[in-house]
């Protein structure tokens, strides 16, 4: 019993860390919209299936995926944010039903081109276990929590150093007072939007190696970021990774010592439990009522 | 009529206001004064409910401090805001009705009609608030709203700036007429010494989240504190 | 309108209004609809009150709901066992499935206090979690395997309600009834508050509007008309399983109704859901078997991007441009 809960730690560990990645892009662009993009999920998901159409074409790994999916994912990342700046009224309202649609779209569309069928890697090399002790894992799930370790520390770097950096900041502060300081908002929202793009193409290729893929899992990761972001605030990139393990921990270990159909309740009272004990996150990050 | 005591407010590390301790008697214009930032129309905002302070505040003799917003509204408590917030879509004589049916609890369109006279819009009654008024209209229609709720403690924040100097007598005079009609308390935020000296009895002062005076006009403006407070910050 | 809501609550035009749904509704009738026809518009009308809740919810409360399956999953199953195991006649356990749904939205009265897309999400998470009890509550729902014995609609007065043309006049009936409650508490004082309340909280509450008061009433007239849909719904059918009845169908095809057809009116959202339903049945489906999803996700950002207020605000647009001259009803 002992081992298979820590395998279920060790496990929720490692897919949390790639939650981290989906959670974050959508951090970056309510940071500097102040918008819930509904539609983050399937751009993760449109990521994973360009890694199974470059493996299944080309017989190369996953992550040869790599430069076709930031191009895909960010040309669609940056027109999503022209379609959404292009609401004049009720920017909040409207912009969650638009981002909501364009997730309808890219769903169905990843439908009529890969079908319905469960995909998931077939490297050999990336299928491969790997045990620590008593644990598990695949190589493909050590690799990708490896990236994810490395990215979150680039974007914390880029977020602390750079002059984009800062003035994302900035914006997401207080978008008059930056636009006094010479920044230009719409600038920076793209960059920010871009960012959000590229950490979900590699999200994306990750999840394709270590766990399964069909269209409706888009959804599902929108739902599961989201989740991270009231867990966590969208404050701090350590905050996002604690939160984004503890859901990915809390899903395995339900489905260890309970069931798999309860997977996904488990996500959802969590959410529940801390929107409603600790209104400003675990993490005691910003608040979010009206 | 209105009592705090020991009011105070922190937004995170700062001190927003400290330990404030005043009465406002029944009858009286009082002027709360202090530059920007020391803390006024987060002491209204205490009084009517939109934020939570610690310490007390009592109004007519009952505990108001834990109760919500509406309830204070209905209580007796009116207030306006420095940027008038109409209500959208609606004419000014909807306005009025809305706040008398919900914070006066009844439909008199006697009232309303007289508080549209006094406050001067019975012209635009059936315009709709939010596009057709000019920004003094707008101001106006702010007052009239919270009378309508019937308030016997009305809080006016800064109904007088922008005004030219005679736009601002006659605004004054018309306060004072107000204050006599509906048998009104008032505390008013507002800068200029010359106006408070002229239509408040009374003046309290804040400065970085502190009272540092209270007294009469003349008392409070010949206060050593108060000069070096609005020294520096003051603007006419 | 400075008297609408004091004395006359139900105007002509109102009354109008219904009367002229009616006519239309009845139309299908008079011209002999096949009873494949009469099925889908009966499904497209269960939609259209579904719809009217979504955006009662909505319009006056201001709040989106991405989980109005949740209301109307338990409105189903409630009506259905209410009917099944307590032998309840069921033209009475439709309303009462209602007020079960409206029991259950108590549950998500602390998601009042979040704002916009926290609110959205929270209820999403309700439908989940209800869709998750339903299956594993199995010895009162028969699980995922689902529910099939459970009485069908009645003849009333020798009125057969179980028949294509009895269940379409009742849920064309209940729809007409739902956009009259809706209409009747726009009008009112509390219609009027809660539209101030979407534009400033703040400054409502100062007047002595109880927000979350009203706000909560919003969503519980919300949840009953969802719930009665949902059990009118289930006993049309004649079967429930959890991953139908909690089904991510019913939050979306009332969103993309409503928008489409404008939510801020009251008859968009009926004819935006009985329009929008039959394009995706007849069209959309003959074109696209598989995804044919992706043209609602079209029309739905299309509408967002170029008529944000839907087909009413593009009609009430060119009604003003021309001096209501144009008889448009598009």
């Amino acid at each position: 019993m002992t081992e298979l809960i820590l395998q279920a730690l060790f496990s929720g560990v490692l897919i949390g860390s790639v939650y981290a990645l989906v959670a974050l892009g959508l951090a970056l662009a309510f940071g500097a919209m102040r918008i819930i993009n509904l539609a983050h999920g399937e751009l993760v998901l449109l990521a994973a299936y360009m890694a199974y159409l470059v493996e299944s074409r080309t017989g190369l790994e996953p992550y040869a995926a790599i430069p076709l999916a930031l191009a895909v994912v960010s040309a669609v990342s940056i027109a999503l944010f022209m379609l959404v700046n292009m609401i004049r009224d009720h920017r909040e309202l409207n912009s969650l039903i638009l981002t909501f649609a364009i997730g309808i779209i890219l769903t169905n569309a990843i439908l009529l081109a890969f079908a319905s069928d469960m995909r998931t890697t077939t490297s050999a090399f990336l299928q491969d276990a790997v045990s620590f002790g008593d644990v598990y894992a695949m190589r493909g799930e050590i690799i990708a929590f490896a990236l994810s370790l490395v990215l979150m520390g680039l974007l914390w770097w880029w977020l602390k150093a750079s002059w984009y950096g800062r003035a994302v900041r900035a914006v997401s502060s207080n978008r008059g007072a930056a636009m006094l300081m010479g920044i230009n908002p719409t600038r920076i929202e793209t960059v920010s939007f871009l960012v959000a793009g590229a950490l979900a193409s590699f999200a994306g290729v990750a999840l394709y190696t270590m766990s399964v893929v069909q269209p409706a899992v888009g959804h599902a990761l929108t739902v599961k970021a989201f989740i991270i972001t009231v867990l966590a605030g969208v404050g701090s990139i350590p905050g996002v990774f604690l939160g984004a393990v503890l859901l990915g921990v809390t899903e395995a270990l339900t489905v260890t010592l309970a069931s798999s159909a309860l997977q996904e309740l488990a996500g959802m009272v969590l959410f529940l439990m801390v929107l409603f004990l600790m209104p400003n996150g675990l993490f005691g990050a910003r608040a979010r009522r009206g | 009529m209105l009592a705090l005591d020991g009011v105070t407010v922190r937004f995170g590390g700062l001190l927003a206001l400290s330990n404030i301790t005043f009465t406002v008697e029944k009858g009286e214009i009082l002027g709360l004064v202090g530059p920007n930032g020391a803390g006024k129309t987060t002491l209204f905002n205490c009084i009517s409910g939109l934020v939570r302070a610690r310490g007390r505040i009592g109004f007519e003799g009952k505990d108001m401090t834990r109760l919500p917003l509406h309830r204070r509204a209905r209580s007796g408590i009116g207030r306006t805001f420095q940027i008038p917030q109409p209500m959208h879509h609606l004419t000014v004589r909807e306005n009025l009705t809305v706040a008398q049916v919900f914070g006066a609890g009844r439909k008199d369109p006697a009232r309303i009609a007289e508080i549209l006279d006094v406050m001067e819009l019975s012209h635009k009654a059936d315009a709709d608030a939010a596009s057709a008024l000019a920004l003094q209209e707008l101001k106006r229609l702010e007052i009239a709203k919270a009378l309508a709720t019937e308030p016997r403690l009305l809080l006016l924040d800064e109904v007088l700036a922008g005004l030219e100097s005679n736009a601002k007598r006659s605004f004054m005079l018309k306060l004072r007429e107000l204050h006599a009609l509906f048998g009104l308390t008032i505390v008013i935020v507002e800068h200029d010494i010359e106006t408070i000296s002229n239509l408040c009895t009374r003046a309290v002062v804040l400065n970085f989240g502190q009272l540092i005076a209270d007294g009469t006009p003349a008392e409070v403006f010949s206060n050593p504190a108060v000069v070096e407070s609005y020294t520096g910050t003051a603007h006419a | 309108m400075s008297d609408t809501a004091s004395s006359r609550l139900l105007s002509g035009r109102s009354l109008a209004m219904a009367g002229g749904l009616v006519v239309v509704g009845l139309l299908p009738l008079a011209a002999g609809a096949s009873p494949y026809m009469l099925g889908l518009l009966i499904s497209s009308l269960i939609l259209a009150g579904l719809g009217l809740s979504w955006a009662l919810l909505g319009n006056l409360g201001g709040m989106v709901s991405f989980g109005h399956a949740a209301f109307f999953g338990v409105g189903s199953y409630a009506s259905a066992l209410l009917a099944a195991k307590l032998g309840v006649p069921v033209l009475l356990a439709i309303p009462l499935a209602g007020g079960v749904a409206t029991l259950s939205s108590l549950a998500m009265l602390p998601a009042l206090r979040l704002s916009g897309p926290y609110f959205a999400l929270a209820i999403l998470a309700y439908a989940q979690i209800f869709r998750i009890l339903a299956t594993e509550a199995s010895w009162l729902t028969g699980g995922a395997a689902g529910l099939q014995r459970f009485p069908g609609l009645p003849t009333v007065f020798g009125f057969n309600f179980a028949e294509r043309h009895g269940s379409y006049v009742l849920v064309l009936g209940m729809v007409v009834l739902c956009a009259l409650i809706y209409v009747v508490i726009r009008r009112s004082y509390v219609g009027i508050a809660l539209r101030a309340i979407a534009e400033s909280e703040d400054a409502t509450r100062v007047v002595g509007v109880n927000s979350t008061l009203l706000k909560t009433w919003m969503l519980m007239l919300s949840a009953f008309i969802a719930g009665m849909f949902g059990a009118l719904n289930a006993h049309i059918i004649g079967f429930l399983e959890p991953d139908y009845a909690f089904s991510g169908i019913w939050s979306v095809m009332p969103i993309i109704g409503a928008v489409f057809g404008g939510y801020r009116s009251v008859i968009g959202p009926v004819f935006g859901a009985v329009v929008i339903y039959m394009f995706d049945q007849v069209i959309a489906k003959s074109l696209i078997p598989v995804g044919h999803q992706i043209l609602l996700g079209i029309v739905l950002a299309g509408m967002v991007l170029l008529a944000p207020n839907g087909l009413a605000g593009l009609v009430g647009r060119i009604f003003s441009r021309t001096g209501g001259k144009h008889h448009a009803r598009a």
